[in-house]
């Protein structure tokens, strides 16, 4: 029996788990964390030997499809995209897990812990091998769900509530353009083939959409003024489901407050569920963004500005989390930026970006577990009470160091010396490189590297603020129990080594999803759709380009190091509120201010109460009106009932006669 | 022989006095007197009609209603004597009492 058979088993079992976890938890030592970690564990496996499998025969590609509806279907696709995905995805879920038993030890409501983060890995898994987007859709909104729920885990506290309201009306607004993009692609299908759909032919399916891009490339609409082809219309729709999810500018406020859940939670939707899906739906629907030629351009900029926007933002924070929520928000610009920079380089920006995904998974992971080991350790995450943490807790802090080494992209260019951030990161600027080179703008580039060197200035800062050094305050702190360290030690090799011997692999096996045997489509013809050219080869930039992030890099742990260990640098004279720069990065450009206060408040929020509350009256008016009227006709016709006998004969009188009138009238006209 | 027309207008007659009666009497004896003139106006039409269709049905009818005419004024008979006991009067237009 071959081993695609059990495919489909990879996001039923977290799903298993999840019930029995929710309903059994209680009953079972560490509230039943075993279940999850076991039914995850398989999963992993399948994956595993599913991806080992389709490395080795890369036509092995596992579909299974059923009927849903006439047009629609549901169904599973495990192709190269989808193996790496759900290879990492049950990896970190996995490892998190495991640290969570620890992490979590002291709290009282551990089995809806682990019941919700066995749902969350189960929806992310599902949306990851959807063969056809609706169920890519249904699973997207159910990691929305379970972001939702675990964000608020701790509901009692009110900024935790609001938080989680945050990140999910926020992902709201991606959500909306998402099923409009679905909506306007099927009724354009639809349109395509006369509303006579084929035998056999499921419209949402990634190779019926696929196969019909000419198609919907011809049809377009003007929108103010502009002729915009419906691809393009599709394909940002679908990328501003993408922005939500994803946390890009300028939907990423909630991802920062969505430190409000548990760390281990952040760690996952930071690294393994939740922000990735918005690259993974990007990554899946290439095909359509390489024949859209204003999409991609969207992406990149959008991409490039998220990075820097985020980086600037990282600077300045004191909370360990929310420096690293800025930087997940960083980076996650630049895989948008590789998906974006396809208008140059083609199916290959599929693999870079992904790579950088799965690079990124691994030390985003380590590093939001490190900083949960410190603070589950200390009690504390505000960087400015912490210091010298490396004397007590020495693996948690070696472990940190080989992930910040590995965010900020260490490595030496054209050998095979190099952390896994370096493999991934380098490529993702160089090809902005080229996209400069080829499409003639610059500004992806610099942005990039402008956001490589406050990458390695923010993330040396908190290092040397947290583990170097005196303590600065009295806290106790001990090292983590095994179950925390030893995830910690596994995702810090993986930190280091992965890139090393599989970046070349990797990209090559990821870039080949869109040539293999179930969606082949040829990039080459779709680009030239797009009105793209693709750089006939790469490889060949200059010496100082390929140095570049290297030395940026080092430049940023230099100064880390000159101001928050030597202290040969004062920067207090600018770390005033005084400062307007400084005040304006650490009001986080006033998003918040501008968002909720301005745009929320004053302009959703009051002209919402200002129609209703005219609607009201205007409801109240007509309603006064009709019980009015209905109360003076009974106080008038009250009138007539005297209870005098003599008025009623003369009434029935009258009436008798009237009838009478009447009767004549009326066979008179007849 | 008396033609058809007379009977109703005599009918006419009688009715018209007895709802003159019934609409300006205040005395309940009076009205019920009235209510029986207005029965009785019909039953001179009904014999009438059945006299000049040669048809017993409208005397059988006629004698019906003399029958319920009898049987109601025995309960109008009762109905005054009891507001009398407590009223001490049967002037109907002090009897709003069935008002609202």
């Amino acid at each position: 029996m071959p081993i695609g058979d059990f495919a489909f088993l990879i996001p039923v079992l977290p799903a298993l788990a999840f019930v029995l976890t929710f309903f059994l938890g209680k009953k079972l030592p560490q509230g039943g964390a075993i279940i999850p970690i076991a039914a995850i564990a398989a999963s992993f496996v399948i994956s595993l030997i599913i991806t080992i499998n389709l490395l080795q025969n890369p036509e092995e590609v596992v579909t299974q499809s059923y009927q849903w509806f006439s047009a629609f279907n549901l169904g599973i696709l495990i192709d190269p995209l989808a193996a790496v995905m759900l290879t990492m995805v049950t990896f970190v879920s996995l490892l998190i897990h495991i640290y969570s038993v620890g992490y979590m030890s002291h709290e009282p409501a551990k089995s809806r812990y682990f019941a919700e983060t066995a749902l969350f890995t189960a929806s992310m898994l599902s949306l990851i091998l959807s063969d056809n987007i609706l169920q890519l859709f249904i699973s997207w909104e159910l990691v929305g769900l379970c972001s939702f729920l675990l964000i608020g885990f701790w509901y009692q506290k009110p900024s935790a509530a609001s938080a989680a309201k945050k990140a999910f009306l926020t992902t709201r607004i991606g959500d909306v353009m998402f099923l409009a993009g679905i909506v306007l692609l099927t009724t354009d299908l639809f349109k395509i083939v006369n509303g006579t759909i084929p035998e056999q032919l499921y419209m949402l399916r990634f190779d019926t959409m696929f196969h019909y891009i000419p198609e919907l490339n011809a049809m377009s609409s003007t929108i103010l003024g502009f002729e915009v082809s419906h691809l393009t219309l599709i394909t940002l729709l679908f990328f501003g489901g993408a922005v939500g999810k994803s946390g890009q500018f300028p939907l990423h406020v909630w991802l920062p407050d969505a430190m409000e859940g548990p760390t281990t939670v952040s760690a996952l939707i930071h690294a393994a569920t939740m922000v990735t899906a918005g690259v993974y739906l990007v990554a899946r629907t290439f095909p359509m963004f390489i024949a859209a030629p204003d999409s991609l351009i969207v992406v990149a900029y959008l991409g490039a500005f998220t990075a820097i926007f985020a980086a600037t933002m990282g600077v300045v924070m004191n909370d360990i989390k929310r420096v690293l929520a800025y930087s997940t928000v960083s980076q996650l610009g630049y895989m948008m930026l590789g998906l974006g920079v396809g208008a140059v380089i083609g199916a290959e920006a599929v693999g870079v970006s992904i790579f950088h995904l799965v690079s990124h998974a691994f030390f985003k992971a380590l590093l939001f577990l490190c900083a949960g080991s410190v603070i589950h350790a200390v009690g504390t995450h505000d960087m400015r009470q912490l210091g010298g943490v490396a004397k007590v807790m020495p693996i948690t802090a070696a472990t940190m160091v080989a992930a910040s080494l590995a965010l900020a992209g260490f490595g030496i260019p054209k050998t095979i010396v190099g952390t896994t951030g370096f493999f991934s990161k380098d490529p993702i600027i160089e090809f902005a490189y080229l996209f400069g080179a080829e499409g003639g703008s610059w500004l992806p580039y610099i942005f990039a590297i402008i956001a490589a060197l406050l990458t390695s200035f923010y993330i040396f800062r908190l290092i040397f603020m947290t583990f170097a050094g005196e303590p600065r305050t009295d806290y106790g702190g001990h090292e983590s129990p095994a179950t925390m360290t030893v995830p910690l030690a596994i995702l810090g090799i993986f930190a280091l080594f992965f890139g090393a011997i599989s970046a070349k692999t990797f990209t090559h096996f990821v870039s080949e999803t869109f040539h293999n045997n179930f969606v082949h489509v040829d990039i080459h013809a779709l680009a030239e759709l797009g009105n793209y050219h693709i750089a006939a080869e790469h490889g060949h930039e200059p010496l100082l380009i390929i140095w570049m992030p290297i030395i940026v890099a080092t430049i940023g742990l230099v100064l880390a190091y000159l101001i928050y260990y030597q202290r040969a640098i004062d920067v207090s004279r600018f770390v005033t509120r005084e400062n307007p720069l400084y005040k304006l990065l650490y009001n986080r450009y006033y998003q918040n201010e501008i968002l909720t206060e301005f745009f929320a408040v004053k302009i959703v929020y009051e002209s919402i109460s200002m129609a209703t509350y005219y609607l009201d009256r205007g409801f109240d008016w007509i309603v006064k009106l009709l019980s009015d009227i209905v109360f003076e006709a009974g106080e008038a016709f009250r009138q007539v009932q005297t209870g005098n006998i003599r008025h009623y004969a003369t009434a029935v009188v009258l009436g008798v006669s009237l009838l009478v009138v009447l009767v004549k009238l009326v066979m008179e006209v007849i | 022989m008396i033609p058809l027309n007379f009977y109703l207008a005599l009918s006419a007659i009688v009715f018209s006095i007895g709802l003159y009666g019934f609409m300006t009497q205040k005395n309940g004896i009076r009205i019920l007197m009235c209510v029986e003139l207005m029965l009785n106006s019909a039953n001179i039409n009904l014999v009438a009609f059945s006299s000049y269709n040669d048809d017993m049905t409208g005397q059988v009818f006629a004698l019906f209603a003399i029958a319920l005419a009898a049987a109601e004024a025995a309960i109008g008979f009762a109905i005054m004597m009891s507001i009398y006991k407590m009223r001490d009067s049967i002037n109907l237009d002090d009897l709003n009492v069935l008002r609202w």
